[in-house]
């Protein structure tokens, strides 16, 4: 019985950690979507030709990291 | 009797009338000073603005918001990239410092596996995911605080905290005085300051903070102040 206890509360921290996880990087992803839309607003009100383009992908590189992050971890953890 | 020495004459009125005329700026302490102009100004001649830009004369590259037809950006100006030291280093030391904590786990011979061991890998990609997203929202936030001087007006545009975000404008006539502050050693070993122009009546006045060059800025701000007031 103590035994049984011990393995429900290791999966119980195993589930509480992974949705603990997933929660934080979905408030991150949200966080980058708002990042994006400030960087493309900025680039409306400030266009440098040259490099508007890379900045611009970096955000969206940011937020494309965070999405593959999340399905990973939706996945194997 | 024909005059012998009028030529001479009409040259030295000449001198005077451009010593009046083209001279906007003259320093107090030193008279041999050259009239400024844009296209005298000290500032060397760089038209493409790149990534790590922070002062370019004539950009030539550079679009905003309510741009005026035929209206062209003199300067473009950025904080000094000397400012950015700070979170340079911050972001090294954070991508340094799971590095840190496993060899001092291992040289001191404890453990402090918290977390199950497939979380480990995840939680690791999380965190240099959030140490890049710090320097990249570092960066932009110097990448978008610009401030610029056009043959019409000055623009200042602020950008900090991803939600704070101010623009203003002033036309070049309702600019009175402009001056700079460089305090500190830092400041004057790597040339850049504080630019305060300062406008007419309640108006609001620019405050560029950490422009390189300030003296070159305040030079060409009142080299343009002198030919928008003639």
């Amino acid at each position: 019985m103590n035994n049984l206890n011990n393995i429900y509360s290791l999966l119980k921290a195993d589930y509480l950690l992974k949705i603990g996880f997933l929660f934080g990087d979905f408030v991150f992803i949200l966080f980058l979507i708002v990042l994006i839309k400030q960087v493309f607003s900025m680039n409306q009100i400030i266009n440098d030709t040259n490099d508007s383009a890379f900045i611009k992908s970096g955000a969206i590189f940011l937020l494309i990291i965070a999405v593959s992050l999340f399905l990973v971890a939706l996945v194997i953890l | 009797m024909p005059d012998v020495f009028v030529a001479d004459k009409n040259e030295a009125e000449q001198q005077t009338e451009n010593k009046t005329s083209d001279a906007p700026y003259i320093a107090k302490s030193d008279t041999n000073i050259k009239p400024v102009t844009i296209e005298s100004s000290p500032i060397p001649p760089a038209n493409r603005v790149h990534l790590f830009t922070s002062l370019c004369k004539n950009p030539d590259d550079i679009s905003f918001q309510n741009q005026d037809e035929g209206e062209k950006p003199l300067l473009f100006i950025r904080k000094d990239f000397v400012t950015n030291t700070g979170w340079i280093l911050t972001g090294i030391f954070l991508i340094f410092l799971p590095v840190l904590f496993s060899v001092t786990q291992y040289s001191l011979h404890i453990s402090f596996n918290l977390l199950p061991e497939r979380f480990g890998l995840i939680f690791l990609f999380f965190y240099y995911l959030l140490t890049i997203s710090y320097w990249y929202i570092n960066f932009i936030t110097w990448y978008f605080n610009i401030s610029l001087i056009t043959d019409r007006r000055i623009i200042d545009i602020d950008f900090s905290g991803l939600v704070y975000k101010n623009v203003s404008a002033t036309k070049l006539d309702l600019v009175q005085d402009v001056s700079y502050t460089q305090i500190g050693v830092i400041r004057n070993f790597f040339d850049y300051g504080d630019v305060l122009i300062q406008t007419a009546g309640t108006l609001d006045n620019f405050v560029f903070d950490a422009a390189p060059r300030p003296e070159d800025i305040v030079h060409v701000v009142e080299g343009l102040i002198g030919k928008s007031h003639e």
